[in-house]
């Protein structure tokens, strides 16, 4: 009982607790819970039984092992002395033969007439089919039974006569005679020898003749081989035991009883795996000087099934002992879990209908003994559960209270101080403690009145706390509020709102005082009372207008505006505003406007405040600016002019050149002529023809002034619809002469019809003569041949396009970003203002200049300017 | 002045005016003018050895007149050029005058300044060309000479004694003296003085006899 009801709860308990640590132990908790008792006392059992019956092999297999080993050596240690015994026995038939046959009748008498002479060595007389007469008969029958001789030797120990029975010769070792130690004269000797390298047995006494004379001896010389032991062991299967003679020294087998089991001349350790083996001395045979055992083979497995049928008998036994212990544990357990289960039903039944706590694993057929242990834990833990949430409900209602105070009081962004009735602080709040700059020990205990407010106010927070007592005892609002101003710690005094509470509390009165900083609220106020003031100070006029144009509020600086317009604030806009008003409210976004009142001008900004339904007038004197941008414009028609006088004197230089042409011929003409006239030479007609030529030259440097003019005289910047293939060939002929000299031709593909612009022409025929000068300039660098510019002239959709390409080296990549940039040039002599002022003058036009590199070499500029738009129909009518 | 006929002022210009301006200018002191509108045009009809001068434009296109003028002196003419230049060409003027032009004049001119010019050049196209068939005669003399002669020849206007000279070639002063007189009969010099003028002249050390 108290074995199985110990592990029951200890396992139980194991598993319990670490029933979550590993997955493993999980596993068999679960498969345990699942298993009923009686299942488990028979597992318990079949546990005990199997431990009984590895215990017991251990322990009763050793003892076992040992009784039987020791049971086995004394067995075998008999049957090795009974072989020997009866190898012994053998021997001394032999001996007992040869007593016999010495001393027989038949001997004597053979040897009564014999006399042997002395000599060497005498050729013995051999039987060998039939026994001499000197032998007795039974000798034939019985003794003989193996090859043996019989000798009959002198005293000297010649051997005189063999009978020999069976085929084997006498060995040669006794040819020479038989040794000393047989040729006792008194009595047998026994010797066991080795001859010819085999274990022989001698056996000899002493013959006589009749006479009693002394012959010599008889020696019967027996062979001990496997005949010899197997009639020594008869009745002894060799299988069982077998037997052989061995050598001490040499550990040698000489003769076995079986030669084809143990062959002779084996070494004995070879058969140790085989065989059991048993060695014993032989007995001390007279004159024996070899040293020789007897030794005894038993086969291993003769051995093996003998302990085998111990073994098995032991383990029946221990079958029997385990089955004896199953049953036993298997009824025990069987018996108190059946009585457990009992207790287990009637606890669940009390538990229900007491706490009406159901075990939510019960089920039938569980391991029973688990389900208590479970059901008990979670009883426990039901019932401190229940405890426990109660304790923990109170808590937290406690605690929501209090946090709910606590909050209110943190929170708030007004500060709260509770007073007792003698207006003692009792507590206060953080933004109290913040806004008084006090700390919380501090402000405990101090009168509110002396601590937080300024002199003046004390009265007057008296007063206050007295009408809230009044108003609860008359059942009102129990508060009372006021406005008072609070001093800080540090003495900075700031205005506050007040409500003040009272509170009845067990007889005891408090005041709750709820305290409001409104000092933001008073900067407030006076922000937005300076704000007003924004718009009168403001140096630009500002107007506020509604949507019928009355003005509604005008500042300061909007007086001479309202002068201007013949209005003031109160009365109406003129009508061209009023209808600015207007659009302004009907579109999203502010309107600018710009108007001229005397020498300024204005920008008007009619912003629109939908939500008020006004327009906010925002003007702003521009007058300034507008200047500015005047002269900025100036500033550039000068910059233009400037270049331009700097292209014209190169250009006018080349001029100047073309109009030594004809000067020059002039003066040669006139010169020849009057040297002819002088020298009275001339042929009239030839003269004529002179004058005629000075005259054509004179019209051809008149020409050349003229062009020279177009290009010097100054004209103002005035936009002038005007046939853009006119200003390139302007241009041309501007620069035909140079190009002339230069061997270069100028190729003009002009549009046909002409493009009509509307520009500057002065300005444009700047840039014209820019660019065909820059390109010149980079025609300088390549062989005459290689020469060539063309200004094509496009009109393409609304824009007009000027191409002048040539075939000069081209630009350089790294140079095309900077093309455009200012004072950028690679001419020793350039400003590197053309193309920059160039580009100025395009983008005022509303068109564009661009640059590029032609792969084979060359530059080409292209001119983008708008085409007039009212040129077409214009020049229709004209044409 | 017997040769003034055969000789020929040629203008090179691009502009027709001022070719026919100035043939008629230059025709009207008697001499024979002929004009080209382009380099190429002369380089066409001309040929070394002409006598005459050369009037020629600076700046023309194709060919300019400094091209012009380098290519007559790769040619080894030695016909003097005048070069007209327009207002402000005086850096290319120079540049033509370093190149050996005679002169050079600026349009527009006065007339006799261009005739001057035009007569100077005319009479140094005649020294030149005085001195060029003299230096063609002494050439062919010197040509006779044995190589022993010239060497001679050359110790001798060297201002070497005889004997110096025989020293110096191993001979005796008699072979030197013999060597000596066929060195006077072949160059057809009179005296030592005028056997030097000779060789400085072909040596082209000397610009006139």
């Amino acid at each position: 009982m108290l074995f199985h009801a110990e592990p029951g709860p200890a396992s139980l308990t194991d598993t319990n607790v670490t029933v979550n640590s590993t997955p493993a132990k999980h596993v068999f908790y679960r498969f345990f819970r699942r298993v009923p008792m009686p299942v488990i006392s028979i597992l318990v059992g079949l546990a005990v039984g199997l431990a009984v019956w590895g215990v017991l092999d251990r322990i009763q297999g050793q003892a076992i092992k040992k009784i039987a080993d020791k049971e086995l050596q004394t067995q075998l240690d008999r049957q090795a002395r009974e072989s020997l015994i009866r190898f012994d026995q053998y021997l001394k038939n032999y001996v007992t033969t040869v007593r016999l046959l010495a001393n027989h009748r038949s001997l004597a008498e053979y040897l009564e007439p014999r006399f042997w002479l002395p000599q060497k060595a005498p050729k013995p007389i051999v039987y060998r089919e039939s026994p001499p007469s000197w032998l007795n008969d039974f000798i034939k029958r019985n003794a003989l039974s193996v090859h043996s001789h019989i000798l009959l030797v002198d005293t000297r120990g010649h051997i005189r006569e063999v009978y020999q029975s069976g085929n084997m010769e006498l060995p040669q070792a006794l040819n020479q005679g038989v040794g000393e130690k047989l040729m006792d004269a008194g009595k047998v000797r026994t010797v066991v020898t080795r001859l010819d390298g085999w274990p022989y047995l001698l056996v000899s006494d002493v013959a006589e003749d009749m006479d009693g004379y002394r012959m010599g001896n008889l020696v019967m010389v027996v062979p001990i081989n496997d005949t010899f032991l197997a009639a020594s062991q008869r009745g002894l299967s060799s299988v069982h035991a077998a037997v052989a003679l061995v050598d001490v020294d040499e550990q040698q087998i000489l003769a076995s009883i079986d030669p084809e089991l143990l062959s002779p001349g084996t070494r004995l350790s070879e058969w140790r795996d085989l065989y059991l083996i048993t060695t014993r001395p032989l007995p001390e045979y007279g004159g024996t000087d070899w040293n020789l055992l007897f030794a005894t083979f038993i086969p291993h497995h003769s051995v093996k099934k003998m302990s085998s049928r111990v073994r098995n008998f032991e383990r029946q036994q221990r079958v029997r002992a385990a089955f004896a212990y199953i049953l036993v544990f298997t009824l025990v357990i069987y018996l108190v879990s059946a009585r457990l289960n009992k207790v287990l039903k009637r606890m669940v039944g009390f538990s229900r209908r007491a706490l009406g706590i159901e075990h939510p694993g019960f089920k039938r057929g569980a391991n029973q003994l688990v389900l208590l242990d479970e059901w008990s834990q979670h009883f426990a833990q039901l019932v401190l559960k229940a405890r426990e949430e109660m304790s923990r409900k109170h808590a937290i209602e406690m605690r929501a209270s209090e946090a709910l105070k606590a909050a209110i009081m943190e929170a708030s962004l007004d500060s709260i101080v509770t007073l007792n009735r003698k207006g003692e602080i009792i507590d206060l709040n953080p933004t109290a403690e913040r806004t008084l700059a006090l700390t919380r020990d501090q402000a405990i205990g101090g009168s509110f009145s002396k601590l937080f407010l300024a002199a003046d106010g004390r009265r007057h927070f008296l007063g206050l706390l007295k009408d809230s007592r009044r108003a609860r005892r008359e059942g009102r609002i129990s508060q009372a509020r006021g406005q008072l101003t609070a001093r800080r710690a540090d003495g900075s005094e700031f205005p506050v709102e007040l409500s003040i509470v009272p509170i009845q509390l067990n007889d005891r009165s408090f005041y709750t005082i709820y305290m409001h900083d409104i000092t933001n609220r008073k900067e407030a106020e006076q922000e937005i009372k300076s704000l007003a003031r924004f718009a009168g100070e403001s140096p630009n006029p500002i107007l506020r207008v509604n949507p019928s144009g009355l003005v509604v509020y005008a500042n300061t600086a909007g007086a001479p505006l309202l002068a201007a317009w013949g209005t003031q604030e109160g009365d109406l806009l003129p009508a061209e505003q009023t209808e600015e008003v207007g659009k302004a409210l009907e579109g999203e976004h502010s309107i600018e406007r710009e108007t001229t009142i005397g020498n300024q001008i204005y920008s008007l900004l009619f912003t629109p405040i939908r939500e008020l339904g006004y327009v906010n007038i925002y003007g702003r004197d521009i007058t300034a600016v507008r200047h500015a941008e005047q002269e900025a414009r100036r500033h550039q028609a000068d910059l233009v002019h400037v270049c331009r006088l700097s292209t014209m004197g190169e250009v006018a230089t080349g001029m100047a050149h073309e109009l030594n042409q004809p000067l020059a011929a002039i003066v040669n003409f006139a010169n020849g002529c009057s040297r002819r006239l002088q020298s009275n030479l001339g042929q009239r007609q030839a003269l004529v023809d002179a004058m005629g030529q000075i005259a054509t030259q004179a019209q051809r440097a008149g020409e050349i002034i003229r062009r020279l003019r177009a290009l010097v005289g100054k004209q103002p910047p005035i936009r002038s619809e005007v046939d853009l293939n006119h200003l390139v060939r302007e241009v041309h002929s501007f620069v035909e002469f140079d190009a002339g000299k230069m061997d270069c031709t100028i190729e003009l593909d002009l549009e046909p019809g002409g493009i009509s612009v509307d520009v500057d022409l002065v300005q444009i025929e700047q840039v014209l003569l820019n660019l065909v000068r820059n390109a010149l300039d980079a025609l300088q660098e390549v062989p005459p041949t290689a020469r060539h510019l063309v200004v094509r002239t496009r009109s393409v959709g609304d824009a007009a396009e000027v191409v002048v390409q040539d075939s000069g080296p081209g630009i350089e990549p790294e140079r095309m970003q900077s093309l455009f940039e200012p004072f950028f040039t690679t001419k020793v002599s350039g400003m590197g203002m053309g193309l920059p002022i160039s580009q100025t003058i395009l983008q005022d036009h509303g068109g564009s200049i661009r640059a590029e590199s032609v792969p084979h070499g060359g530059a080409v500029f292209l001119i983008r300017l708008p085409v007039a738009p009212t040129v077409q129909p214009s020049l229709a009518a004209v044409g | 002045m017997n040769s003034e006929p055969t000789r020929t002022v040629f203008v090179v210009d691009d502009d027709q005016a001022m070719r026919s301006s100035l043939k008629w200018l230059i025709e009207s002191i008697g001499m024979q003018v002929k004009t080209y509108g382009s380099a190429d045009e002369f380089l066409n009809s001309y040929f070394p050895g002409r006598a005459g001068c050369l009037l020629l434009d600076v700046r023309m296109p194709g060919m300019s007149g400094l091209e012009l003028q380098a290519h007559l002196a790769r040619d080894d003419s030695r016909l003097p050029i005048i070069i007209i230049t327009g207002h402000g060409d005086v850096s290319m003027a120079v540049k033509a005058m370093k190149s050996g032009a005679v002169d050079f004049i600026e349009k527009p001119f006065h007339d006799e300044d261009l005739l001057t010019s035009i007569r100077n050049a005319l009479e140094f196209d005649e020294k030149q060309r005085v001195l060029q068939s003299q230096r063609a005669e002494i050439a062919l003399r010197l040509a006779t000479l044995t190589p022993r002669e010239h060497e001679v020849m050359d110790m001798v206007t060297d201002g070497r004694a005889n004997k110096e000279i025989a020293t110096v070639l191993g001979v005796s002063a008699k072979t030197v003296e013999a060597h000596r007189a066929r060195v006077m009969d072949k160059m057809r010099a009179r005296s030592l003085a005028q056997l030097v003028r000779m060789v400085l002249v072909a040596g082209g050390n000397l610009q006139s006899p």
